[in-house]
């Protein structure tokens, strides 16, 4: 007995899908949950410490505050990202490990400032960027130790899942489809109207143009439409929608309630709708039952990227919240490091032999490497600390 | 095993029955009694996160017994589910090594986990779940696979013995595993027999994910430097940094001709990248511009001085007749030099072989009888790269000293 199965069903047993997937009002819930939790948790604390008449609730972050400061520092780990050249994985990565942590930790608990190179660095590793503590501390002049503290919290709260499913590599194969048909190279698919690559091709060129508002800078030239012209119109769309891919998914919840190819059909249907709507009718044909609910999903997805505001808080709002978060934090996590440290030290009793024995294997490690080195050249670019895993 | 087990702190599953091990489970009635003592003053928080509750109730659900294994990476436990103790699973406890300064978690087990999670067939070792004890250890919750593995099956000459129906059976159930991975873009880059654990069925199931990664985005360079060495494909010795699907099925290729000859296909002694250079030269051919269209322009090519035509299916039908001419076809096939010819996992799935007699053994036929639980705990404890045995025997020292956790 075999089973085969489609992309959707594999998609479907991803993690992403299975642990981080949520209907808009599931996210609210759970982000009330934890909101909720962490008030509970701050109202003990003050109970505890005798403190009868402790802080009001006025003066705790409301969940609209903790949004917006997760917001901020996700745009942090956006510029570190980029400050390093890192590529556009890595920085999607890292921007959802802190938008997943967050749906189960408050800023009040783990405030986003000590948390977000963290997950920056989880991301570097998970992407098969390699580069060292020490090395990623000093490059952004941070503390090694206070980068490794919450290491464990962030996969805790990631609930050790690491795979973060992207729409970038789906939007090149749109492209690279869209290209083709663009050529007559390309007829549609058994389940569409039949058409040959070259009916495609005409019915492309006869397309309504990107209406106003459309995000492609792409504009009609006078006269009629060449191949060439509509390779141009797909190049702009394409160029504006893997931008829209950028911030605006990464940074809305695009992620946490649309599957990546809704995503990437979202971003091209804002840059160029009806070059969108005829490249899905390829695709999709007209009497499929799911048709309507497909194209609204895109449709609401569109919506969301369109809502996103580059514009964040002020400066003043930000020191604003950051002074209410530094009186309302919770102090039982004010020090992740020496936390960590003891953790660390109760581990390391434990497997005390152990640590001398990996040193001995690092040792080790590095006389073999010096002699593969001598044997067969040194390795390729030269100790450089990205690229390749 | 028993002074261990006394020696760490419980190993933080302490041995009372569930209900009694609270400290971050759910419950709020009981916050008042998790006082996590004096070693970690600010760790315990009144209420747990939320996240620590699921960590915990992940924690919860098994009761750890038995050490299996114990190696440099990690410790193997034996466990059971406290609702029903006849489900056992092995719990892979990841030990903390100095590399933890430079580099926090490693790699081998972000990858492990990363990939893990994320692929569920039955002819991969199965990761039921994964949580974190208060040492800040890294637990895996994996599937027992109690029958050993197949190199274990594959040595034993004396006491098992096995038909080409069986290798066929093996290897379908392995290019069924190897497929998924690359239908889910990933690539496992470690395939060998001694990771190809055997389940109490028979079935057989890819283990051990630490050399794993994602497909790379086209131009963006991978290392050559991986992949256990015998089992190596030629385009990584020759500094291949574009690769796919094709190293993998190059290694199931070495692991099929294995199977058949119950030897090693190209055990280069000493175990340099010079002499499996050598060997594959000789037992496949030489890679030239003719067999193989831009093979000199890799980095690593070395134009040779003598050539090795590629070898006819004779040659091959001589070394492995018990597959029969169809069997011949499909392994020269997985061992083609030129990756780009080289078939993929899924042409591999599609070759007349599985169709053609004699048909795949049943599962219930298969040898079994690998070594029992203890060698999945020789298995799981070792780092990706490693080969068991004692130094220098069945070893690969050029796999082992190469630095994977550091690995460009």
């Amino acid at each position: 007995m075999t089973t085969r199965l489609s992309e959707d069903d594999i998609y479907r047993t991803s993690t992403q899908y299975r642990l981080w997937s949520y209907s808009p009002a599931q996210l609210a819930a759970q982000r009330k949950k934890t909101h909720e939790l962490a008030i509970a948790r701050a109202r003990q604390n003050a109970s505890k410490d005798g403190e009868q008449n402790g802080a009001s609730d006025l003066e705790y972050l409301t969940e609209e505050e903790e949004l917006q400061l997760v917001q901020r520092y996700c745009g942090n780990i956006r510029s570190v990202a980029d400050h390093l050249k890192w590529p556009m994985n890595v920085k999607t990565t890292a921007v959802q490990y802190l938008k997943r942590f967050y749906l189960s930790n408050s800023c009040m608990t783990y405030p986003p400032k000590e948390i977000y190179k963290t997950a920056l660095f989880l991301a570097s590793k998970t992407e098969a960027i390699h580069i060292t503590v020490p090395k990623f501390a000093a490059s952004i002049s941070a503390d090694a130790d206070a980068i490794l503290a919450p290491e464990y919290k962030v996969m805790q709260a990631l609930r050790f899942t690491l795979d973060v499913r992207q729409p970038f590599r789906g939007l090149k194969g749109a492209l690279m489809e869209l290209m083709n048909m663009a050529e007559g190279l390309m007829g549609t698919l058994s389940n569409t109207e039949q058409k040959t690559g070259k009916e495609v091709q005409a019915a492309m060129l006869a397309l309504k143009l990107p209406p106003p508002g459309s995000k492609t800078p792409w504009k009609a030239p006078s006269g009629t439409l060449t191949p060439t012209h509509l390779n141009d119109r797909i190049r702009a769309a394409y160029d504006a929608a893997r931008h829209l891919l950028d911030a605006p998914a990464s940074l809305t919840d695009a992620y946490f309630l649309y599957t990546p190819s809704q995503i990437l059909l979202a971003a091209l249907h804002l840059s160029d709708e009806p070059l969108t709507s005829f490249y899905l009718d390829t695709k999709l044909p007209t009497t499929s039952p799911h048709r309507s609910k497909i194209l609204s999903t895109i449709q609401s997805g569109a919506e969301m990227l369109a809502s996103y505001n580059p514009k964040g808080m002020s400066k003043e709002e930000r020191d604003a919240l950051e002074k209410k978060l530094d009186r309302c934090r919770d102090p039982t996590t004010k020090d992740l490091i020496k936390s960590h440290a003891a953790m660390k030290r109760n581990g390391v009793e434990e497997g005390k032999l152990d640590e001398e024995k990996s040193k001995r294997r690092k040792l080790e490690r590095e006389k073999s490497s010096k002699e593969m080195d001598d044997l067969f050249g040194p390795s390729l670019a030269g100790g450089k600390a990205n690229g390749n895993g | 095993m028993a002074e261990h087990v006394a020696k760490s702190p419980a190993l933080d599953v302490p041995p009372e029955p569930p209900a009694k091990r609270i400290k971050l489970s759910p419950q709020p009635k009981k916050q008042d009694a998790d006082d996590s003592g004096p070693a970690s003053p600010s760790a315990t928080p009144l209420v747990a996160d939320l996240a620590e509750q699921l960590d915990a109730q992940e924690r919860n659900k098994y009761v750890k017994g038995k050490k299996l294994g114990s190696g440099q990476y990690a410790d193997v436990f034996s466990a059971y589910l406290v609702t029903d103790p006849t489900q056992l699973v092995a719990i892979k406890k990841i030990k903390v090594g100095a590399e933890v300064k430079e580099m926090g978690i490693s790699y081998d087990s972000l990858r492990e986990i990363r990939f893990l999670q994320e692929l569920d067939h039955p002819n991969i070792i199965k990761l039921y779940s994964v949580f974190s004890t208060k040492n800040q250890n890294l637990n895996l919750v994996l599937e027992q696979l109690p029958q050993g593995d197949l190199l274990k099956l594959i040595q034993d000459t004396q006491n098992i013995s096995y038909t080409p129906a069986d290798v066929k059976a093996w290897m379908l159930m392995l290019m069924r595993a190897v497929h998924f991975c690359h239908a889910n873009f990933i690539l496992h880059r470690d395939i060998k027999p001694n990771n190809l654990l055997i389940a109490a069925n028979g079935e057989i199931k890819l283990a051990d994910f630490g050399l794993a990664r994602s497909f790379a985005d086209p131009y963006q360079p991978m290392t050559y430097n991986t992949i256990t060495i015998w089992y190596r494909p030629p385009e990584l010795f020759f500094q291949a940094q574009f690769y796919g699907g094709a190293v993998d099925v190059w290694s199931c290729g070495a692991v099929f001709a294995e199977l058949i000859s119950r030897d090693v296909l190209f055990r280069a002694w000493p175990e340099s990248e010079m002499n499996m250079v050598k060997l594959i030269c000789e037992k496949v051919g030489t890679p030239t511009e003719e067999n193989w269209p831009g093979v000199s322009k890799l980095k690593g090519y070395v134009t040779p001085t003598e050539i090795q035509p590629v070898r006819p299916k004779d040659y091959w039908l001589a070394n492995f007749r018990t597959i029969g001419e169809i069997g011949v076809d499909l392994l020269m096939k997985m061992l083609t030099l030129d990756p780009k010819v080289r078939l993929s996992a899924e042409g591999v799935l599609k070759h007349e072989y599985w169709t053609s007699a004699p048909r795949p053994s049943k599962l219930e036929a298969l040898p079994r009888k690998g070594g029992g639980i203890e060698v999945m705990g020789e298995d799981l404890k070792r780092r990706g790269g490693e080969v068991p045995g004692k130094e220098n025997e069945r070893g690969d020292k050029v796999a082992r000293k190469i630095d994977f956790g550091a690995a460009k």
